[in-house]
């Protein structure tokens, strides 16, 4: 089954000369599960196309659907709560609410939408990710690896359709980002969790499933499932 | 007179039709109320129908119980399912193991009396199949094993870089036979990570047993690196590579490339680590390129 869903998307910025196709018709299936990898140099379009999927930026042109809902028909509201419910985002930045602890981090995106915290799952997500010790230091307690964590522990923690993370471990050095990547994998894969990462690294995109290659606002391989 | 009455009748419409849209609302909320309730007691997997009325939550409570009760009735099949699985593989695992043992000591047998070179060519052949036939039942019996949840790891905290020894030492004299190396490349101090000794010696046995086929000079370097919340072990090879758009069918099962065909092998060991190492809840990942060599890291959480 496909949870996400992109039907030629395009996203032109800009007007006359300074005209911008930074997306110019993509087409993407993403299964549930998969942990998809999309690949490409900077100014390639993938952060744009990574907005696009998360509803962060609407297209020009073309269809997101994720979980049989077409995105980009929905107002503004619709948009932001289907967002909160649906997708978990890790940033390069990791984001996290300075004046609030580790365990209240993790669980603020549930408590915002008012629903019921599963403390067991929770907890599970906090064990799997080696922050059980950790659940009352602040975010500038931590190391910046560790700070990630968080971040993964909180897009996990309300069970979205899709995790988008765009390069999630810009920020580190590169034995704390093989660390936090690790962990990324083996949680997606403990809790059946749909991930799309983008990255500009080919080693860092070797963990997925599967590649996708853009380039010029256009994929120029879809890659086959490992 | 008319007018007031009038009047009257109209603020009593009013207030009745205000007040019963208020009743509405109210009785639909409780109504919202009970079914969030029932539903997040159903997933705690208490039992909730504590009392029966003409109510339609109460009808709805009691179609949750059935529909509760013959889910418990399908993973009772489930169960019984498995135990058949169970029984199957034992009796595939051990009832062959005779006659193969059979069929290679006859073989033996046969190899030792006076045959012409196209004879031995044969008996050869067979000898090699029944090796080949012995390997893989005994993988699929473990695979099948492993992915029916009937043999489980232990996974515990042991040390990484005493198998990586012992894996290497293994392998060795089947290296040395292809006139390759085996190095180790280990850090100081002893790294651990949270794995089951023996299962994970059998990943790591069949990935190096990989990278010794398809090398044909130079050798295997096995190294340990230590990550924050992982142990990485790495095997690096400087054998034939492999393409990008074939390392997808790698870890496929059966699924061999063009390129390793007149190589010996069924096509079940690389799949067989990867499962091992998921299940111990790590994973592996590659990165080679043709004609360069492969590298094949299996990350264990600590």
């Amino acid at each position: 089954m496909n949870i996400l869903e992109a039907k030629g998307l395009k996203k032109i910025y800009g007007e006359g000369e300074n005209k911008v196709n930074a997306l110019r018709g993509v087409d993407l299936e993403v299964k549930k599960g998969e942990f998809v990898a999309i690949v490409g140099t900077s100014g390639s379009g993938k952060s744009t196309l990574l907005h696009m999927l998360g509803g962060l930026d609407r297209p020009t042109e073309g269809e997101v659907i994720i979980e049989q809902k077409d995105i980009s028909k929905l107002k503004d509201e619709e948009v932001t709560i289907f967002r909160r419910r649906k997708i978990g985002f890790i940033f390069q930045a990791f984001n996290l609410v300075p004046v609030l602890n580790v365990y209240e981090n993790i669980v603020l995106p549930i408590e915002l939408d008012g629903a019921k915290i599963d403390k067991d799952f929770v907890e599970e997500i906090i064990n799997t990710l080696g922050l059980s010790g950790k659940k009352e230091a602040l975010p500038n307690q931590l190391s910046g690896g560790q700070q990630q964590r968080v971040a993964i522990a909180r897009a996990l923690a309300f069970r979205p359709a899709i995790i988008l993370a765009d390069e999630p471990t810009g920020n580190l050095d590169s034995k704390t980002g093989q660390d936090v990547l690790s962990l990324l994998k083996v949680s997606a894969e403990k809790f059946s969790q749909t991930i799309v990462m983008i990255t500009h690294n080919d080693e860092i995109a070797q963990l997925a499933d599967r590649i996708i290659r853009i380039e010029d606002g256009c994929i120029v391989s879809k890659g086959e499932g490992r | 007179m008319m007018n007031d009455i009038v009047l009257y009748i109209g603020i009593a419409a009013a207030v009745l039709g205000v007040g019963s849209f208020l009743w509405s609302r109210i009785s639909t909320k409780k109504t919202l109320d009970r079914v969030e309730e029932l539903i997040d007691k159903a997933i705690d997997g208490d039992t909730f129908q504590e009392s029966f009325s003409e109510e339609r939550t109460s009808r709805l409570e009691t179609k949750l119980t059935e529909y509760l009760r013959a889910s418990g009735v399908s993973a009772l099949n489930v169960k019984n399912e498995r135990d058949k699985i169970k029984t199957l593989i034992a009796d595939i695992s051990h009832q062959t193991k005779t006659p193969i043992a059979n069929l290679v000591l006859h073989s033996e047998l046969l190899k030792e009396s006076d045959l012409n070179p196209e004879q031995e060519e044969c008996v050869d052949a067979v000898l090699r199949e029944s090796d080949k036939l012995r390997f893989l039942i005994d993988a699929l019996v473990k695979l099948s094993r492993l992915e029916n949840g009937i043999l489980s790891l232990n996974p515990a905290k042991e040390s990484v870089s005493s198998i990586v020894t012992e894996v290497a030492a293994e392998m060795n004299s089947k290296a040395d036979k292809k006139g390759l190396y085996i190095k180790t490349d280990l850090p100081d101090g002893d790294v651990s990570a949270s794995l089951d000794r023996k299962w994970t010696a059998e990943a790591l046995i069949n990935i190096v047993d990989n990278a010794v086929k398809y090398t044909q000079t130079g050798g295997i370097t096995l190294s340990v690196k230590d990550y924050e919340m992982f142990a990485c072990i790495t095997v690096k090879d400087t054998g034939i590579g492999i393409a990008e758009e074939d390392i997808p069918k790698i870890f496929g099962r059966f699924n061999r490339l063009e390129s390793s065909r007149n190589e010996e092998g069924v096509g079940i060991g690389l799949y067989l680590a990867r499962e091992i190492v998921k299940l111990e809840g790590g994973y592996m990942k590659v990165s080679s390129k043709l004609g360069e060599g492969s590298e094949f890291a299996v990350f264990l959480k600590k």
